[in-house]
């Protein structure tokens, strides 16, 4: 799946990374810079947020829990502010609660911290090409959730209904292991349309500001005025 | 035993004791009961002013003539003809002329005509309640003053006499009708509107008894009693014409009807209180169905000869049947009402001892029968009685199901209590295994890795694989989270995430992971998988990952995971892990001989298969070493082997 690196593309993407943990900071961008990065690191959201100011990167790497706030926030403001941004949310588990919350303000894939450094560069370099990585526990989660169910299930709010079954059938194959290949041949696509369509399921499940919440919801004909 | 024995005679002995006081008390308040009735009836009626009474008559009787004193009896017989004659003379003041002057009739058998100066002025006959002998009518007539002359008048009472009674003529009184009238408005209110007043309440306990009867058919008493009444009723309100009619069949029927009544009111009370209906207590209705019958078919003498040998006879042995059966009741059980009934059925019998007696002419006492009364009076107390048992077993009905409310309720609330304390019980239960349960997967995974890293970093050599061990940990504490997700029994779903993991894994060796899935859906789904379940298969598939990569050293490594049919043609899973490299040589057993490592990886393998049920099975050659699991059709439930 992976592409092996081409130094000369990855030249001009500048990358903010923001994370509070010394080695790990140092971890990931020795990772990213070995593999042509430009990266600006961050240890705080006051840090991040200047940085910010200073100069747009092209994608956003940020850890959730910050010394002086929540990565959360920081990704729902460079979401509005710069909407060109790629953003990543860096996850010690990978696990639903901190993926998905990162993902409904505006995160479109995630990076495990103890990934290995070629692994690092290579998902970042297809974020930049608009593959969006994906686990199968988190498809899984998500389409638990397209599932209508009594009760809701724990876990983070979600909603889903904007997701197409076709999306929901891609969803099925990774959660069960399958291969962007395979599931392409199963559904009748073509491979490189997968990570698209991964892409388009993670701004599906973005969820936007009031203002657009109620123009999405007078859309569906959720509300009337 | 001895004591056990000795105990019933002692208490029989003693109980025929209490039997007998009681049969006393029983037998003394009866006897009073008697003495207060016969003293009662004793009391003579109030009676006009003597002076106005005539009693000194010219009888004739069958071409005879004598004078007789009134209250006189006749003998018995069935033709209208040549009546008795009785005559007399009254003196009427003629100043008295704004005064209306009547003939006032007391008591007569059956009935009576008056003549004044030769002119009929009454005849008892046209009144249906006077030819009811049971009925002590009196009458009264007003003499037009135009048949009146100054002093001397003429009276005349025809008494006409039907059998089986004898004839009689109490004594007469003539006089001003202001005088007279209110000792005959007296009588007719006690001998005519009282018994119509009683008829009209047995009619509507009769209505009320009959709807009981009809809902409550396992109770027959209530349906028997208001036949009796029905009875009862009918007869007293049915004119007893003298001369024949086209009723006069239906009449006879029910003047003779008393002896069925009494077999009515008999059989109420056996049922009432509670006696096994014997097999002969269907001829208590014989007498009366005879008469009947008697009745449909006889002339009136044959009725009346039946009726006065066979009916009331009958009456009277119903009547002691009667007394003896409740005497027999109150000394078994003590019941007020019981002992109510048994005072009633003996001022009945006292009134129609009295009654008898006054027929047969042994006690004369002017022919005041009170048996019919006191007998109306009774039944209209049993129908009261029974509609206030019936609204009492209501209110019980009514505070037992409330109090079935209220247990029903205690009940329920208890319930919930105890399902709550069961329910919490369960919980704390269950998140105590779920807690071994975690404990001892943290302690063979991630607790063994991260002491591991301890020791490598305390060694503070640069080239101990403490990056290894550190990746082994946090791989291991996903999949026990990972683990905890719930897949709803699809393997499939924990399969996917294991190959993202294993291609991680694998990727710095260089080695390629070659998946394939045979069938569709891949693995059957097991509602019955657990966590655990899920953290034994994917650890056992790591052991032969780790075992393909670090001893092995093989290239390229085969998963194939297919649904086959085992014999009885039902889907099981099947999971096989294929590598390249250069295998091992196996001893008997199944252990690896050579690498110690090896040997304690399959022997880990082993262990994890046999706790899920699964089948392991291991082959190991020159081309490489294939794991394969074939899955349990259930997996078990509880960690046995494990625990």
């Amino acid at each position: 799946m992976t592409e092996l690196s081409d130094e000369a593309a990855s030249q001009a993407i500048t990358v903010l990374l923001v994370e509070d943990d010394a080695p790990t900071l140092w971890r990931l961008q020795d990772a990213l810079a070995k593999a042509g990065f430009q990266v600006t690191a961050a240890a705080t959201l006051a840090e991040a947020r200047a940085s910010l100011t200073a100069s747009t990167p092209k994608v956003l790497l940020t850890d959730l829990q910050l010394p002086d706030g929540h990565g959360v926030d920081l990704i729902r403001e460079t979401r509005q502010r710069f909407p060109e941004t790629e953003i990543m949310v860096i996850s010690i588990l990978g696990d639903e609660e901190s993926v998905i919350s990162a993902i409904t303000v505006g995160a479109t894939g995630y990076l495990l911290k103890d990934a290995f450094p070629t692994d690092i560069a290579a998902t970042v370099r297809d974020l930049v090409a608009g593959h969006s990585p994906i686990s199968a526990s988190i498809a899984r989660f998500i389409v638990r959730r397209t599932q209508n169910h009594p009760e809701p299930p724990p876990g983070p709010p979600l909603d889903t209904v904007k997701l197409t079954p076709r999306e929901i059938d891609i969803l099925w194959g990774i959660a069960k292991g399958f291969s962007y290949a395979e599931i392409a041949g199963h559904l009748g696509l073509s491979r490189q349309t997968v990570p698209g369509h991964i892409k388009n399921i993670y701004r599906k499940l973005e969820v936007h500001t009031r203002g657009e919440a109620v123009f999405e919801a007078l859309q569906q004909g959720l509300i009337r005025l | 035993m001895d004591d056990v024995a000795a105990k019933p005679d002692f208490s029989t002995r003693k109980s025929w004791w209490l039997r007998a006081s009681r049969l006393l008390q029983y037998a003394l308040v009866q006897l009073l009961i008697v003495v207060v009735c016969l003293f009662a009836l004793h009391q003579s009626l109030p009676e006009p002013p003597s002076r106005y009474l005539l009693t000194e008559f010219n009888a004739k009787e069958g071409g005879t003539e004598r004078s007789v004193t009134l209250p006189h009896y006749t003998s018995s017989r069935f033709s209208m003809n040549d009546p008795p004659l009785y005559s007399d003379h009254f003196s009427w003041p003629g100043g008295e002329q704004q005064h209306a002057w009547s003939v006032y009739l007391p008591r007569f058998n059956n009935g009576v005509e008056v003549l004044v100066n030769g002119v009929v002025i009454l005849d008892s006959r046209r009144d249906p309640v006077a030819n009811r002998p049971d009925r002590n009518t009196p009458e009264i007539a007003v003499i037009p003053t135009s048949l009146l002359h100054d002093g001397q008048n003429d009276l005349t009472i025809r008494l006409l006499v039907w059998g089986p009674l004898t004839g009689f003529l109490d004594s007469v009184y003539v006089g001003p009708d202001q005088a007279l009238r209110p000792y005959y408005e007296q009588r007719t209110l006690l001998f005519v509107t009282l018994p119509v007043v009683f008829a009209a309440w047995q009619a509507i306990l009769a209505v009320i008894l009959t709807i009981m009867g009809v809902v409550r058919r396992h109770e027959p008493a209530y349906g028997i009693l208001a036949a009796a009444m029905t009875l009862g009723v009918a007869q007293s309100f049915l004119p007893v014409a003298v001369d024949q009619s086209q009723f006069s069949r239906l009449n006879a029927i029910l003047i003779t009807s008393g002896p069925l009544e009494g077999s009515f009111v008999l059989t109420f009370a056996m049922l009432f209180l509670g006696w096994r209906w014997p097999r002969w207590a269907a001829l208590i209705f014989a007498p009366g169905l005879i008469l009947v019958v008697v009745a449909l078919f006889g002339d009136q003498a044959t009725i009346s000869q039946f009726f006065v040998w066979l009916g009331m006879p009958t009456i009277g042995l119903y009547l002691v049947l009667l007394a003896l059966i409740v005497a027999h009741s109150v000394l078994k059980r003590q019941d007020v009402a019981v002992f109510v009934l048994g005072c009633a059925v003996t001022i009945l019998l006292t009134c129609w001892i009295r009654d008898m007696l006054s027929v047969l002419q042994i006690a004369p006492d002017g022919r005041i029968f009170v048996a019919r009364l006191s007998y109306s009076a009774m039944l209209v107390a049993i129908g009261a009685g029974l509609t206030w048992r019936f609204a009492r077993a209501l209110n019980q009905v009514d505070s037992f199901a409330g109090r079935l409310v209220t247990q029903v309720r205690q009940a329920e609330d208890q319930l919930k209590a105890s399902f709550a304390r069961e329910e919490e019980r369960a919980r704390a239960a269950a998140l105590a295994l779920e807690r071994t349960r975690l404990m001892r997967d943290l302690h063979d995974g991630l607790g063994g890795q991260l002491v591991s890293i301890v020791a490598l970093s305390e060694r503070g050599d640069a080239s101990a694989p403490i990056g290894d061990a550190a990746r082994a940990a946090l791989k291991d504490l996903r999949l026990v989270i990972d683990s905890m997700d719930d897949i709803g029994g699809d393997l499939m779903l924990a399969l996917g995430s294991w190959r993202e993991r294993a291609t991680a894994q694998l990727r710095p060796h260089d080695i390629a992971l070659d998946w394939h899935t045979l069938s569709p859906q891949g693995l059957p789904v097991h509602p019955e998988l657990r966590p655990w379940h899920v953290i034994q298969i994917v650890r056992l598939l790591d052991e032969a990952l780790t075992n393909a990569v670090k001893h092995a050293g093989a290239r390229c490594i085969t998963v194939t995971i297919e649904t086959l049919a085992d014999a009885s043609g039902l889907p099981s899973g099947r999971i096989s892990v294929e590598d390249d490299g250069k295998g091992f040589a196996l001893t008997p057993d199944g252990a690896a001989a050579t690498d110690k490592k090896a040997a304690r990886g399959l022997r880990n393998m082993r262990s994890r298969a046999t706790r899920c049920g699964i089948e392991l099975e291991l082959s190991s050659g020159a081309g490489g070493t294939r794991v394969r699991l074939t899955l349990p059709r259930r997996f078990p439930d509880s960690d046995t082997a494990g625990a």
